[in-house]
């Protein structure tokens, strides 16, 4: 029986009090004792900022990589070993900045891996200031006469990807949250899960009440989740409703399906084969 | 007389000049001739000027040589070029159109017997056939190499290709022009046709390598298409990465997951790739990177060659960490140098890169010596986990530095790394004591790397003189010391293979109180460099060559004898 004390860490949490994190940690352990997953069954690869250290309060196997890097990584270990349950946590600025390039292109790939962005549009780490979502005019230690940039729209990026899971989460609705993460993980594919997740630190415009102010539940609405239009309709409303839930779904082949080089199983397993490089060079030597 | 040809083919990209260079060594190989052949090329897809140049030896040869017997001029454009590489009796093949040359000459109209070959795109046929029929090949062995490249003559391409071959030699026999009359007969046995790039790549498979991750870039690019080929054969996923950034990442991933993996990149490649080195460096994960060189920072020159990253591969990342840098001395060296990166990455748990260079990746030769799997080539297993895995942590303390490294999900205990400063048990921390006893953890294995390492490649060592180089220019080097001494000069060789960790001691017995000269492909000698800070030792002078070309003999010699005295 896998129980929630299993994945408690004894490391020592380094979140501020109150911060949207804590809504994402246990809904993370709520979907991996649903799944029956223990610890040692499961790889999290996490970047940098405060997402990047959720690892450290679970009790897992990790590797927590570079900043922007941990799709890569995630892509390495699921090349290695294609059987490994992979989660990556990364956040706003780490995915959707540092590390946008392989965003794009880790949907594009499709490797069976879950994707969950603690998005709080602000940079936490480095002390506020502006990420890729944080919204227009919003003022910060560097952004001082306001925010400028348009905000960049993650599901909206990912269904023009073609990505085949997209969802969005909030650290305030975490029995939601485990469900999606639960939906992800079994989704055979790249999944996205964007969690709005406030900072109570250092953004105080887009709070919990903010969030849960606009916040709908996608289910209440009337959506067909394999409508690709209508999810991206969705997934570009913000100021006056943000639907959470899964707005797309779609059953296609992922990497591993499409990779004839992985047919026989992932390459940890495949032997090491002496003799069948000896033939190889002899052939190199024939007339 | 012994046998030392020189054809040079120059024309535009497109026009063919790889097939014409692979049907030159493959007749070569079939009649036992001894070849290295070099591929020159601008970065461009179609247009300019290449040229593709082939030695030909009855003896075994490392260098190209720079002096040409028959031209080959596709473009117009190559004799102008190429004329003061021409020997006396040199022969050049041109067209019709072209302006009288000052050497014999044979003009050929390549693209009109192309055409009646049944394809324009057959001039390189024509003009390989022309080539070998003014060497005294057969047109019956030809014949058989034109099959093996091009399919049999019922098929369309075979048939055409057999048509040129024919047009070309009897260009040659029309003529009243006297060629060569090299002995080609068909051997039993012979050695294999490799370039650098193929056996890089054979290294990293005879090393159980089941991963590559890449991102195009010349003169890198070759080496991952090897890898690609094999993969048809060995258990292998080969990935196209977004960036080098992401390559880099991959493959520590595929590393920290349990599989050997590579990637290779050239320049502005590896200059991204250098954050990564580091996490693989700090997470103690083992990775094998091959850097093929190319001049210049930015852009430079993307279809050259040099060795101008000696120092920043040296130095490459943030802060300390034990590392290795290899640079394979030849061809067949490249195969040894791969499985010994491999088993050298995961014993020590560090980084290792392998410094090549266009040339080497480029070069393609016969390699006699039968290529051999190292007794240590296979991937190390994972050890046993602890009876108690709860007390299992990746980075303990041992007193060789190296921890056991377990693979995620392979067992219950668990892996946890971090890019962070971290404690034993893999999680971050910021603690003054731990930080202080982790570097000296990582630090700990040098003294055993330092003994894994190759002492310099040697040749005449107690010479009055000696001739001090390093990686790829291992054959230019070797032949210039056997012409110095023809000309009665005490020269020597020694030439470093195992950059890093210096192999300090037989370093120091070489070169202390010695007469030497540096000779290196870069403007400053970094190698050079490596040694007045390590050992303290100083050149006498230094020969440096950092024109983006292949390092010549010529130079080398001339510029001894200057230095020297003759």
């Amino acid at each position: 029986m896998v129980t929630m004390e299993d994945y408690t860490s004894n490391y020592e949490n380094q979140w501020c009090p109150g911060c949207g994190n804590f809504g994402i940690l246990p809904a993370m352990k709520m979907a991996f004792v649903a799944q029956k997953l223990a610890p040692h069954e499961l790889l999290l690869v996490s970047g940098i900022g405060q997402a990047g250290k959720t690892p450290h309060f679970l009790e897992c196997n990790f590797i927590h990589a570079l900043h922007g890097r941990a799709l890569a990584v995630a892509s390495g270990a699921k090349l290695a070993n294609h059987n490994l349950n992979v989660v990556v946590n990364s956040g706003d600025g780490d995915c959707y900045g540092e590390g946008g390039n392989h965003f794009i292109h880790a949907i594009r790939r499709n490797m069976d891996l879950t994707l969950l962005v603690h998005n709080n549009q602000i940079y936490g780490l480095t002390k506020g200031q502006a990420s890729p979502t944080t919204d227009r005019n919003m003022l910060t230690s560097i952004q001082s006469h306001g925010v400028s940039n348009r905000p960049f729209h993650p599901l909206a990026v990912a269904l023009s990807l073609g990505a085949g899971f997209v969802a969005r989460g909030f650290a305030g609705q975490k029995e939601q949250l485990a469900e999606l993460i639960q939906a992800a993980m079994n989704y055979k594919g790249f999944s996205l899960i964007d969690i709005l997740q406030p900072c109570v630190t250092f953004n105080h415009l887009n709070t919990f009440a903010w969030y849960r102010e606009r916040a709908v539940d996608i289910t209440t609405l009337d959506h067909d989740v394999s409508d690709r239009q209508s999810a991206m309709q969705l997934a570009l409303e913000w100021e006056e409703r943000i639907p959470t839930g899964i707005l797309y779904q779609h059953e296609e082949d992922d990497f591993t399906a499409l990779n004839p080089w992985l047919q026989q199983g992932p390459m940890l397993q495949r032997e090491y084969n002496a003799n069948a490089i000896n033939d190889y060079i002899a052939g190199l030597y024939r007339i | 007389m012994a046998v030392d040809m020189t054809v040079k083919i120059g024309g535009e990209a497109g026009q063919g000049l790889q097939t014409v260079g692979d049907l030159l060594c493959r007749v070569c190989r079939q009649a036992g001739y001894f070849f290295l052949a070099i591929n020159d090329y601008e970065s461009r897809v179609r247009g300019g000027h290449n040229f593709f140049q082939v030695r030909i030896s009855d003896s075994p040869i490392l260098a190209p040589a720079q002096e040409v017997d028959v031209l080959v001029d596709l473009d117009g454009v190559t004799y102008t070029q190429h004329a003061s590489e021409l020997k006396k009796d040199a022969i050049v093949l041109c067209r019709p159109d072209q302006d009288p040359t000052q050497h014999r000459t044979l003009h050929i109209d390549f693209t009109a017997l192309a055409k009646e070959a049944g394809n324009k795109a057959a001039q390189n046929t024509v003009a390989a056939a022309a080539c070998l029929a003014l060497l005294g090949a057969g047109e019956e062995l030809c014949q058989k190499v034109v099959q093996e490249l091009f399919g049999t003559e019922e098929e369309k391409i075979g048939a055409i290709n057999q048509k040129a071959l024919k047009a070309g030699f009897n260009s040659v026999a029309q003529s009243d022009l006297k060629g060569w009359d090299l002995t080609w007969e068909e051997q039993q046995t012979t050695g294999a046709l490799l370039d650098g790039a193929s056996t890089l790549a054979l290294g990293a498979v005879a090393a159980g390598c089941r991963v590559g991750a890449f991102y195009p870039m010349s003169p890198a690019t070759g080496i991952m298409t090897q890898l690609v080929q094999l993969a048809e054969h060995f258990p292998l996923v080969v990935e196209q990465a977004e960036d080098e950034i992401a390559a880099i990442n991959m493959v520590t991933g595929a590393n920290f997951a349990g599989c050997r993996a590579l990637t290779a990149t050239s320049g502005g490649g590896f200059s991204l790739m250098v954050e990564g080195i580091g996490l693989a460096a700090t997470t103690e994960t083992p990775l094998v990177l091959i850097n093929a060189q190319r001049p210049g920072p930015a852009t430079g020159l993307p279809t050259r060659t040099g060795q101008g990253d000696l120092l920043f591969t040296l130095h490459a990342a943030q802060d300390e960490f034990p590392r290795f840098v290899l640079a394979p001395a030849t061809v067949a060296d490249c195969f040894y140098t791969m499985q010994r990166a491999f088993h050298l990455a995961d014993t020590y748990q560090v980084p290792v890169m392998v410094l090549v260079d266009q040339y080497l990746v480029n070069t393609s030769m016969l390699v006699m010596e039968k290529l051999e799997i190292s007794p240590d080539a296979a991937p190390i297993p994972m050890p046993k986990p602890p009876a108690k895995p709860e007390t299992y942590a990746r980075f303990a303390f041992t007193e060789n530095g190296i921890s056991p490294r377990l693979f995620p999900c392979q067992s219950q205990a668990l892996v946890k790394a971090t890019g962070n400063e971290h404690t034993p048990d893999g999680h971050s921390s910021e603690n003054r004591e731990n930080r202080i006893a982790m570097v000296n953890k990582r630090l700990a294995k040098l003294p055993a790397m330092k003994q894994e390492q190759r002492p310099p490649l040697l040749h005449h060592e107690q010479a009055d003189w000696l001739l001090v180089s390093w990686g790829s220019s291992y054959g230019m080097v070797y032949e210039a010391v056997e012409k110095l001494r023809a000309q009665g000069l005490d020269v020597g060789l020694a030439h470093l293979v195992d950059i890093w960790p210096l192999p300090q001691e037989p370093l120091l017995s070489l070169l202390c109180g010695r007469k030497w000269l540096l000779v290196e492909q870069n403007a400053t000698g970094q190698l050079g460099w490596m040694l007045r800070a390590e050992l303290g030792v100083e050149p006498e002078d230094s020969i440096f060559q950092y024109d983006g070309r292949p390092l010549e003999v010529t130079r080398i010699v001339d510029e001894t004898v200057a230095k020297i005295g003759g």
